[in-house]
């Protein structure tokens, strides 16, 4: 076992409810999942330094942040934290350009400026750089918040639902940066959020948050089954590695075992990609279906079969004859019928390539 | 008469304007700093300060001049007697400067309070986890966003200065040339029947004031922040 990336033991009281809590993980990108007013933000700025708890302690990779019972207490501008808060809280009285600057020392060198344009075009706001904030939309806002957080040499990430103030279509053109970011610098990151694709996007590990406490903790995707797909809107996330990629498709090796097709995106083989995929959008075939055009005929097992609110059945199977990775399917009480589905059963899911998004910004 | 009461009009125009001008300096640090404090602190007894602060908004300014006169007596806490040594306070520009600095506070530190309370704190905070100490976030993220509110609060500091009448008269006098400011030159001018050279004083403060209020109004104008 790798040793904890984050070691968090404190206790802050808040409004009606204290933040009671004890939490060790490994996870590089640790998911905080919770409902508004569970205390994600108050534990976020906790570790950045903005409240202090009452008492306890915050390791973050090795280095301790705050030991009340030691008397120690980084100040905020000691700790290498990089703050993403759900607002994007920039400058208003600084440009884009200067914002992102705003945390380079103060006789910054070349290499700074080098770094800086990488984050810039990273994130494709150059051309941005001498706007002011007021102008920039909410997912230019949030990128722009990202850039001056990376831009300052962080040692961890603390990201507050980046995506929270966006509309649907704008948080999924947004996330796939925020797939990039963790690619490329490999930072330890507090990732809060209420939106389960974007945790299983981002995160090895999440916590479940609630009234203040830790309710769970292990790996997304079994942690959130129960959260439906929140407002990312896709039920299943996939994690892999690219094996080929090729005429306008790749072909990914899913990191929980089984093999996926899905559009190439600028996909270059041996690279991480993250896929997202509706439960509406999978068939399910008790026969393997000859001839048939969808990329995506994969055999699976049924683990589940559940009736959810609205009539319709949610079928949970595993690929890879029931070890692999797990994906959920919807289907009407109907089809369940006449296709006699039960657990344990073998099943094929079947799906188009074009069905899977790709959470990875194609390179530039 | 008029002359020999008041002094020139222009030699009464410098005088105020050395006064205030002198208050403003000492006014507006502190001002700005309890102002601060007020927006920003939580500490105990917050409240009282706060009060206290506020008093010379609805005090008598001739109650705030009698203290002050108090306070510089001979056997006064800041007495001669009690010092040692004359601090040469009472009767001179000196003590005009301090009556108008005290009867100033409280507009720059209320105004200045509202120019801190329309930053979001949580900026600084930023600043702060972007590496910066406190003193240079304050510098950086604060102050620029606060600039149009504290000068503001500094020029109404000016203008009450200028127009400081009744703690100045308790603790000053009304010496011409020497602690006469147009406001006490008005009112010796209208004792002594000099309407002209009264009106003449009274068309000076006009002006001034209009000019002081106009800079404020332009000041706290919202215009669009090139950033916000």
């Amino acid at each position: 076992m790798s040793a904890p990336q984050f070691e968090l033991a404190l206790r802050l009281p808040l409004a009606s409810f204290a933040l009671e809590l004890e939490l060790v993980s490994s996870a590089r990108a640790l998911g905080i999942f919770g409902a508004s007013g569970a205390g994600k933000t108050s534990l976020l700025e906790v570790v950045a330094g903005w409240r202090r708890p009452e008492r306890g302690h915050v390791r973050i990779g090795g280095v301790t942040l705050v030991d009340q019972a030691a008397g120690l207490e980084l100040a905020p501008e000691r700790r290498g934290a990089g703050y993403v808060p759900q607002d994007a809280l920039l400058f208003p009285h600084l440009d884009v350009a200067r914002n992102v600057r705003a945390g380079l020392p103060r006789h910054a060198g070349a290499e700074d400026e080098q770094h800086v344009r990488e984050v810039l075009t990273m994130l494709e706001l150059t051309h941005l750089e001498g706007r002011g904030v007021a102008g920039l939309s909410g997912g230019e806002r949030q990128r722009v918040a990202l850039a001056r957080a990376l831009a300052a040499r962080p040692q961890f990430l603390l990201l507050d639902e980046p995506l929270g103030a966006l509309d649907l279509p704008l948080r999924r053109r947004i996330l796939p940066y925020l797939v990039r970011v963790r690619e490329r610098f490999a930072l330890a990151t507090l990732f809060v959020s209420h939106d389960p694709t974007e945790v299983q996007a981002l995160c090895d590990e999440v916590v479940v948050l609630a009234d203040g406490r830790v309710r769970a903790q292990g790996c997304p995707g079994e942690v959130l089954r129960g959260f439906g797909s929140g407002a990312g809107g896709f039920e299943n996330v996939l994690v892999g590695r690219v094996l080929a990629s090729g005429e306008g498709a790749a072909r990914l090796a899913l990191e929980d075992g089984g093999e996926l097709c899905v559009p190439a995106a600028g996909l270059a083989p041996g690279e991480r990609a993250v896929v997202a995929l509706g439960a509406d959008e999978i068939l399910v075939a008790t026969e393997a279906p000859a001839r048939i055009s969808a990329r995506n005929v994969l055999a699976a097992r049924v683990e589940a079969l559940a009736e959810r609110a609205g009539g319709e059945v949610r079928l949970e199977a595993r690929l890879a004859d029931g070890q692999g990775a797990r994906l959920a399917v919807t289907l009407t009480p109907g089809a369940v019928r006449e296709l006699a589905l039960a657990a344990g059963q073998r099943v094929f899911l079947v799906f188009k390539a074009s069905s899977c998004r790709v959470l990875t910004v194609p390179r530039t | 008469m008029a002359a020999a009461a008041s002094g020139d009009a222009w030699g009464v125009l410098v005088l105020t304007l050395q006064v205030a001008g002198a208050a403003t300096l000492v006014a507006a640090p502190l001002g700005i700093a309890l102002g601060y404090a007020l927006a920003r602190g939580r500490f105990p007894g917050k409240s009282v300060i706060e009060t206290f602060v506020a008093l010379p908004l609805v005090l008598p300014p001739t109650a705030l001049g009698y203290l002050l006169l108090a306070l510089f007596a001979r056997h006064g806490p800041l007495g001669s007697a009690t010092l040692g040594f004359d601090p040469g306070v009472l009767f001179t520009a000196r003590a005009a400067v301090l009556a108008s600095a005290v009867m100033a506070l409280p507009l720059v530190a209320r105004t200045a309070r509202a120019a801190f309370e329309g930053v979001d704190p949580r900026l600084e905070l930023m600043a702060r986890t972007l590496g910066y100490s406190r003193l240079r976030a304050w510098c950086a993220v604060t102050l620029p966003l606060a600039r149009r509110g504290l000068l503001a609060a500094t020029v109404l500091g000016f203008g009450r200065a200028l127009g400081e009448f009744g703690a100045t008269v308790i603790v000053a006098g009304n010496i011409p040339g020497r602690t006469q400011t147009i406001a006490l030159a008005i009112f010796s001018e209208i004792q002594l029947g000099n309407t002209a050279a009264a009106l003449r004083l009274v068309g000076l403060t006009v002006a001034l004031a209009f000019g002081l209020l106009w800079s404020v109004e332009r000041l706290l104008r919202v215009r669009p922040e090139r950033g916000r």
